[in-house]
């Protein structure tokens, strides 16, 4: 499971004003603790970035790699920039992302070839957002597949993303994106890579509520074979979770549960609760979430009071 | 004929019953279902959905001509009103302290007070009282309401996620029964549930309005919203359990198609009948959503209604 980093994100005013100040220090501290937190890659979110993004992204490639060779994710809407920073990077980088738009597959899928890139591509097309399992697959078999061979870019360099959406109020995506998952891992021989955006599950949750929501998704994912996540790596709960299953460590009553649920996946079966012990609340919890991410329970903030 | 075996569906959840009135007054019993709407053969359906009139604190102003020539002069006086509604078939009377809003009037708890006493005092019916849907006079004017018809177990909205602590714990002062709104959302419908029982609502002292959109304005949206808390209801999930309130009269009856003749295509008819249909229509459609009380404004939709919901209780 390949942790992609998600802290180094024009979103947050902190790193904005790093960028605008090109602040050395900042960035590097950012992508350092991510790295030690246990990311394998580090996304360089830094906007559309449309007057200065080559410069942005060049300057950012070189910030970070004079503190760690780790592998960066080039992640910008400006396709000048993406390709300013694949020159700069030592190592194998991601381009994040590619959609299934003719636009977006002719700018970006050639610079995943020409540069021997991953490329994250999404299952989204300019008629809106996927409403199925099936639209997402289509989406993948005939535009983000088809694009990718037609430029040589081999399989295991494209990381499909299904594109999650928030429980809450799109509850009945979320076994749609596992499945969609799951499917991916069998398109072809060998098989595309694939991975998500995962905290966009809780979007929109109450900030209390979000992390329990990602480790459950992110175990059920992992369980449909998802390859790697976009994810804070400075949620601790959240790393120990995937070393959990990593580890198939069931030393503890969660970690059993944990195994239970991602081996369930695995099986493409359906999960039962019944041999949890509920009057543990830890436990109890996970097993709510799970009925809330398979649409079995009603979301609402309060799901855990119930 | 051939035989035809009907496709039955095994349910885990049902309504909750709300007990509206009593001590005193008549009592109106509304959910209980145990499928969904009318499905008689397939779970039982022990309550009849209820009728309300809705009866406003102050002469309604901007009302389409025909709608306030039904009632003639007992607009001017909610207490006659409401004994004027209980005669035209009401289940229930809705009492809109409009008055209390910073615009109609603005008044307060003493007005309040002495409306519901006015109108409790006018007729036997359950009683529903409505805020101006302004969240602080709400609060001010229905603490009051709950306070004068203490025992009488009236119902109380709106309770929104801004004020359901303030109008809950009335609720669970006086016995009465909380409405919860919220904005066509199923998700905040049931979280608002959530929050009104933590602070000690029983589920049983809850209705939920889901918001009403009329005929042409969001009525698909209202129906699916309603459908699917049934749905959640009836496999087990008592938080969205709870009986369900359309205010549809105010929603048809503020469209242009309720109030326009001039300037409007031939093809839409007559005004008079085509707002009735409006009205009608609103009120039929969200009853097969669902709908445990629907509120009226025009008697004769009322009669219309009650004949439809006769028919399908079969």
């Amino acid at each position: 499971m390949i942790s992609i980093g998600e802290c180094i994100h024009v979103i947050s005013s902190n790193v904005r004003t790093a960028i605008e100040g090109r602040d050395k220090a900042f960035i590097q501290d950012m992508a350092r603790r991510q790295v030690e937190k246990g990311a394998q890659v580090i996304d360089l979110n830094i906007g559309p970035q449309k007057k200065t993004g080559v410069e942005v992204m060049g300057w950012m490639v070189e910030t970070i790699q004079e503190v760690t060779d780790v592998t960066l994710s080039l992640d910008t809407t400006n396709a000048a920039a993406i390709e300013a920073g694949l020159q700069a990077c030592r190592k194998r980088a991601f381009i994040n992302s590619t959609d299934a738009t003719p636009e977006r597959l002719t700018a970006l899928m050639p610079l995943a070839a020409k540069y021997n890139a991953n490329i994250i591509a999404l299952s989204l097309a300019a008629t809106g957002l996927p409403t199925s399992a099936d639209a997402r697959i289509e989406l993948a078999s005939e535009y983000l597949l088809p694009a990718a061979m037609e430029q040589g870019v081999p399989m295991e360099n494209v990381y499909l993303d299904p594109l999650v959406l928030t429980v809450n109020g799109n509850q009945d995506q979320t076994l749609a994106t596992v499945e969609a998952v799951r499917f991916f891992k069998q398109m072809s021989d060998p098989p595309p890579m694939t991975t998500c955006g995962l905290s966009n599950v809780s979007n929109s949750c109450p900030p209390e509520r979000r992390p329990l929501l990602n480790r459950v998704f992110l175990v059920m994912m992992m369980g449909a074979g998802l390859d790697s996540a976009i994810v804070d790596p400075l949620d601790d709960e959240l790393m120990a979770t995937i070393g959990i299953i990593e580890a198939r460590d069931d030393s503890t009553p969660k970690g059993k549960l944990y195994l239970a649920l991602y081996d369930t996946y695995a099986e493409g079966g359906a999960f039962d609760a019944s041999g949890v012990d509920m009057s543990d609340p830890e436990l109890r919890d996970i097993v709510k979430t799970v009925e809330v991410l398979e649409n079995k329970t009603l979301y609402a903030h309060g799901y855990l009071r119930v | 004929m051939p035989e035809v075996e009907v496709p039955l569906e095994k349910w885990t959840g049902k309504v909750n019953e709300v007990r509206l009135g009593g001590n005193g007054r008549q009592a109106v019993v509304v959910g209980g279902e145990a499928t969904f709407p009318f499905l008689q053969f397939e779970g039982a359906i022990p309550n009849r959905p209820a009728v309300a009139i809705e009866v406003l604190d102050v002469q309604p102003t901007g009302w389409p001509s025909q709608l306030a020539a039904a009632w003639g002069n007992v607009l001017a006086d909610p207490a006659l009103w409401a004994k004027k509604a209980a005669e035209y078939g009401a289940d229930i009377i809705a009492l809109r302290l409009k008055s209390a809003h910073p615009e109609e009037g603005d008044t307060g708890a003493e007005e309040a007070k002495k409306t519901v006493d006015k109108v409790l005092a006018a007729m036997d019916l359950p009683l529903i009282v409505l805020g101006p849907e302004v969240a602080e006079k709400d609060n001010i004017v229905l603490v009051a309401a709950s306070e004068a018809a203490r025992g009488q177990r009236i119902a109380l909205g709106n309770c929104e996620e801004k004020n359901y602590r303030t109008i809950g714990a009335a609720c669970i002062a006086d016995g009465h029964v909380a409405i919860a709104k919220t904005p066509i959302e199923i998700n905040l419908a049931k979280q608002l549930n959530i929050l009104l029982c933590d602070l000690g609502v029983s589920p049983e002292s809850i209705l939920m309005d889901p918001t009403t959109g009329a005929l042409g304005y969001g009525l698909e949206y209202t129906y699916s919203v309603m459908e699917r808390l049934r749905l959640a209801c009836l496999t087990g999930d008592g938080m969205t359990s709870m009986p369900m309130i359309c205010t549809v009269g105010e929603e048809s009856w503020r469209q242009k198609e309720s109030k326009s003749d001039i300037e409007v295509p031939a093809t839409w008819g007559e005004l008079e009948q085509r707002a009735l249909i409006w009205e009608e229509m609103t009120a039929s459609t969200l009853l097969n959503a669902g709908a445990d009380i629907v509120v009226l404004r025009h008697p004769k939709t009322v009669e219309a209604i009650k004949a439809t919901i006769d028919k399908l209780m079969g």
